[in-house]
């Protein structure tokens, strides 16, 4: 997986603001005003589906009615890796699929009909954009130890990226 | 009411014409922002008009502004707030505030009559300034020009 911050929004231009209005500096209600887009690569579609139930967030996915499906483009959780009988299982599953597929679109069927085989664990690359309250939220909710391991692994890295951009916004993350 | 804009995304048009490249395309961002780079301005305009025409507004929404109202009584900015749920607004004092929104939802106020006159003042400010004359033009049409 991936993950690169392709813009944020300036804390200073709104601190000039503030302070030419003579208000203080507050992180709390700064965070509706300050914005970040990221884009992520090779995650799986699990993850995003998860992603996508965050709210009041903007996202643009490669799709799948448009773009060729690759066998090499999965993802493969540590516990069917780490464990022989499991990933052969996983392995000609993923093959099948993968051979239905190109069968299926050979055989003159639109992607966007085809790829109601493929799997969950197919990567996918995406822009998202969002502000700090709800990235808060996300950061909160997906780096808990009951999110799954690839969100979380997700999150961290979305919280790493936004707390070296704006590290005024970040010195503690607000639980709600 | 006076609005003026603190901060917008870099690069508006190109940042909207990325997020349609990402839907259709496989390729790594890097790959998408130089093949963007090196197409330029046209063919963004040509993206954006496409995204116009199809009614995909979600790639505007990756443009974003934060602007400073001043002179807004509590009523008319209340009015905005409530009916464009998509908009964030913090009173900063008085009839002062500092609002945050992204392109679509600019759009979504200048095509409702209850706010074009609102969204109108925005798109005279972005257009004074140039920051996104491309989205201007392909947005607004003619009106962003007289005004």
């Amino acid at each position: 997986m991936r993950v690169k911050l392709l813009y944020h929004t300036d804390v200073e231009a709104l601190r000039r603001v503030l302070s030419a209005k003579g208000v203080a500096f507050d992180p709390e209600s700064m965070m509706d005003h300050v914005v970040y887009m990221f884009e992520i690569e090779d995650c799986s579609r699990v993850t995003t589906h998860q992603l996508v139930r965050h709210r009041a967030v903007s996202y643009d996915q490669e799709s799948q009615r448009f773009s060729a499906a690759t066998r090499e483009g999965v993802v493969t959780p540590p516990s069917i890796k780490s464990n022989e009988a499991a990933f052969k299982a996983y392995d000609e599953a993923l093959k099948s699929v993968y051979s239905a597929y190109e069968k299926m679109v050979a055989a003159g069927v639109p992607k966007e009909d085809a790829r109601y085989i493929l799997p969950s664990a197919i990567k996918t690359k995406l822009v998202m954009t969002l502000n700090a309250r709800s990235l808060m939220h996300l950061v909160w909710q997906r780096t808990a130890l009951q999110a799954q391991w690839e969100i979380r692994e997700l999150a961290t890295t979305l919280h790493g990226l936004a707390k070296e951009a704006t590290p005024e916004l970040w010195t503690k993350i607000i639980e709600r | 009411m006076k609005v003026s804009l603190v901060w917008t995304s870099p690069n508006p048009e190109r940042t909207i014409a990325v997020a349609m490249r990402r839907c259709y395309s496989t390729k790594p961002i890097e790959e998408i922002e130089s093949e963007l780079e090196q197409k330029g301005p046209e063919y963004w305009k040509y993206l954006l008009g496409k995204a116009m025409q199809d009614k995909s507004l979600d790639v505007l929404e990756h443009f974003t502004l934060t602007l400073l109202v001043e002179g807004a009584a509590e009523s008319e900015a209340g009015d905005i707030a409530r009916r464009f749920p998509y908009l964030r607004m913090t009173r900063l004092q008085g009839s002062d505030w500092l609002l945050s929104m992204n392109a679509r939802t600019l759009v979504e106020l200048w095509r409702d009559p209850r706010a074009n006159s609102f969204a109108s003042q925005v798109a005279g400010e972005l257009e004074r300034l140039g920051v996104c004359p491309v989205f201007n033009e392909v947005a607004f049409g003619e009106r962003a020009h007289a005004s």
